[in-house]
């Protein structure tokens, strides 16, 4: 009972100095406002604010809280394109990323599959695949840019509302969130225990059952780290599409405070990015550790 | 005709110059209706023997037929039961058995078929557990699932290759009691591999003994002419059970201690004895005569077998 009590002090307890620590840290690089009084040519008074520090222009974490207060308070709040609750930014992001993922997750599981089951086609495309797998986001984007530059979806009213940008993002996406869960796939169709093959041999199952009653379910725990893995990385590119694509969302909400001098903004967003990112994983790690035991 | 009939089958395994070769001159008949152990060491070509049966293994040389056809793959006349039941983990026991089910019997309905699952269930004693998962089984429980999975199949012949091994020995005895019981009933032909030399006899009505010479080959059989149902407690004081042991015994003994070293190489020791250098500077040492030759003293020489 003593063990358990402290236990769940420290872990409390730890991390929550840990973040002070952090926070402290922030605020000694962070600039600091100096406000000094002065007479001007006119004769007048007037304050000037000057902001001095290691790093002068980062806000302070008050600071910061002050400006994202509106965002956080009012989360689905929308008074512009461009000025919206940080959640209803989030949700917007999550769209294009589930969109994305997939895309990503039906092209890439088969291709998984074929890996691991054919010796032939691992020889013939791991050299492609090892090649694109490194590429990054911001090298993608252009290129599905140009591949879908003819795509145009209009609405009745004349408006856009699937263009080159939107299938570009999630062509950016999908490519790169894919390959976890490609080797993944791959990996765990050749670690299916010979017995479970044997057991489809001696049965003499037809291929569509064997693939379907004995791969898949061995599979699965395999493929489903592969998921896993493929979201965080779906995650960590819908920011970098939103900058250069100028879709609304956190990302995009992230790079248009920066051009407008909103620092606390980027703080908020990294903040929420990281959240969300977290969130996430740990959601599918909860799907995960449910086909673990099969 | 012998129901099974294996002529003249080698077989051996790696890539050519590390190659192990595992069994050779297998010749084996074996008749409908029979219930033929074979009984050999761990690791001598016990599961490659019935793999050249059940299909999953083809011989490098001779052939295996079953009622006249060269066997080239597996099929469902003949029924595997693997060591470690190699049941599939996200089926229930009856999806599992229902699996082999579906497969073989494609044309019949799904209500014939579905009697047909719960028949080998109940033949099994598995109804109360038909919707649980193998890893909510025991041991013998799982087990006997595999044995109803491939019984359903209605083969010609149930292969079981170490059933028993991986349980522990009272449920061991059970299970013996009641596959040699469904045999009884049944009157399908096994063939059933074992380590176990009891197992063997008690079971069998031909035991044969792969010997562990290397590769393996069978040897002599020996025709158990003991009543049925045998009975394990008063077996045990059975004279005629003790011989037939003490027989296959010393068959399997035999054919291991002629295993032992038949080559050796004689190693002779190194000719000069070493010295002690603890005091190289005393007078003792320099004045020494020179190192000293073994073969000065004796002549050792070392037996290693190889």
């Amino acid at each position: 009972m003593h063990l358990i009590q402290r236990f769940k002090l420290e872990s409390i307890l730890l991390p929550f100095s840990a973040i002070l620590v952090c926070g402290l840290l922030w605020y000694l690089v962070a600039g600091k406002s100096i406000i000094t009084e002065k007479v001007d040519d006119f004769g007048d008074k007037i304050k000037v604010t000057k902001r001095a520090g290691l790093s002068a222009d980062l806000p302070t974490p008050v600071e910061t809280w002050k400006a994202s207060k509106l965002y956080i308070e009012e989360p689905f709040a929308k008074r512009g394109e461009l000025d919206q609750g940080i959640l209803r930014f989030t949700w917007m992001s999550l769209v294009l990323v589930v969109q994305g993922y997939i895309i990503a997750l039906v092209i890439g599981t088969p291709i998984g599959f074929f890996l691991g089951l054919s010796k032939k086609f691992t020889i013939a495309f791991d050299p492609i695949i090892q090649v694109l797998r490194p590429v990054s986001p911001l090298a993608w984007l252009p290129l599905g840019m140009i591949l879908f530059s003819g795509v145009k979806i209009v609405n009745g009213e004349g408006r856009t509302i699937f263009g080159a940008s939107d299938a570009a993002a999630l062509f950016t996406i999908a490519i790169c969130a894919m390959w976890p869960t490609v080797m993944n796939t791959a990996v765990g169709v050749r670690a299916v225990p010979q017995d479970y093959l044997n057991v489809a041999k001696v049965l003499k199952l037809s291929k569509s059952k064997t693939l379907w009653k004995v791969l898949v379910p061995a599979t699965l725990p395999y493929m489903f780290t592969g998921f896993r893995l493929s979201l965080g990385i779906a995650w960590l590119v819908i920011v970098a599409v939103e900058m250069l694509t100028g879709r609304p969302g956190v990302g995009g909400f992230l790079w248009q405070q920066y051009n407008a001098n909103s620092y606390a903004h980027i703080i908020l967003c990294i903040l929420t990015i990281g959240v969300v990112g977290y969130v996430l994983d740990r959601l599918m790690s909860v799907v995960e550790s449910r086909f673990k035991t099969a | 005709m012998s129901l099974i009939e294996i002529k003249g089958a080698a077989k051996g395994f790696g890539p050519a110059g590390a190659r192990t070769e595992v069994l050779k001159d297998i010749n084996l008949a074996i008749e409908e209706g029979e219930f033929v152990v074979i009984v050999g060491y761990s690791g001598s070509g016990k599961s490659t023997l019935i793999n050249l049966i059940s299909g999953l293994v083809k011989p490098d040389a001779g052939v295996a037929t079953i009622s006249g056809e060269t066997i080239t793959g597996p099929g469902p006349d003949r029924g595997l039961v693997f060591q470690n039941y190699s049941l599939l983990p996200w089926l229930t026991v009856e999806e599992n058995i229902a699996l082999a089910v579906d497969e073989v019997f494609k044309d019949w309905t799904a209500a014939q078929r579905k009697e047909h699952v719960w028949k080998y269930m109940d033949m099994v004693k598995l109804k109360p557990a038909a919707h649980k998962l193998p890893k909510e089984l025991s041991g013998g429980m799982r087990q006997r699932v595999a044995v109803a999975r491939t019984l359903s199949m209605n083969p010609k012949v149930l292969l079981l290759d170490e059933p028993l091994s991986a349980l522990d020995a009272l449920t061991r005895a059970t299970i013996q009691d009641e596959i040699s019981e469904i045999w009884r009933q049944n009157l399908t032909t096994v063939v059933w591999i074992t380590n176990d030399p009891d197992e063997a006899l008690l079971l069998a009505d031909r035991v044969i003994p792969l010997l562990p010479t290397a590769p393996a080959t069978l040897g002599e059989p020996i025709l158990v002419d003991l009543e049925r149902p045998r009975d394990r407690k008063t077996l045990n004081h059975d004279p005629k059970f003790k011989k037939l042991r003490t027989q296959l015994i010393n068959t399997l003994l035999d054919a291991k201690g002629r295993m032992k070293p038949k080559a050796s190489v004689k190693l002779t020791l190194p000719d000069i004895l070493p010295e002690d250098l603890t005091h190289v500077n005393s007078l003792q040492f320099l004045n020494r005569s020179g190192p000293k030759r073994r073969s000065d003293s004796k002549r050792e020489e070392v037996e290693v077998a190889v």
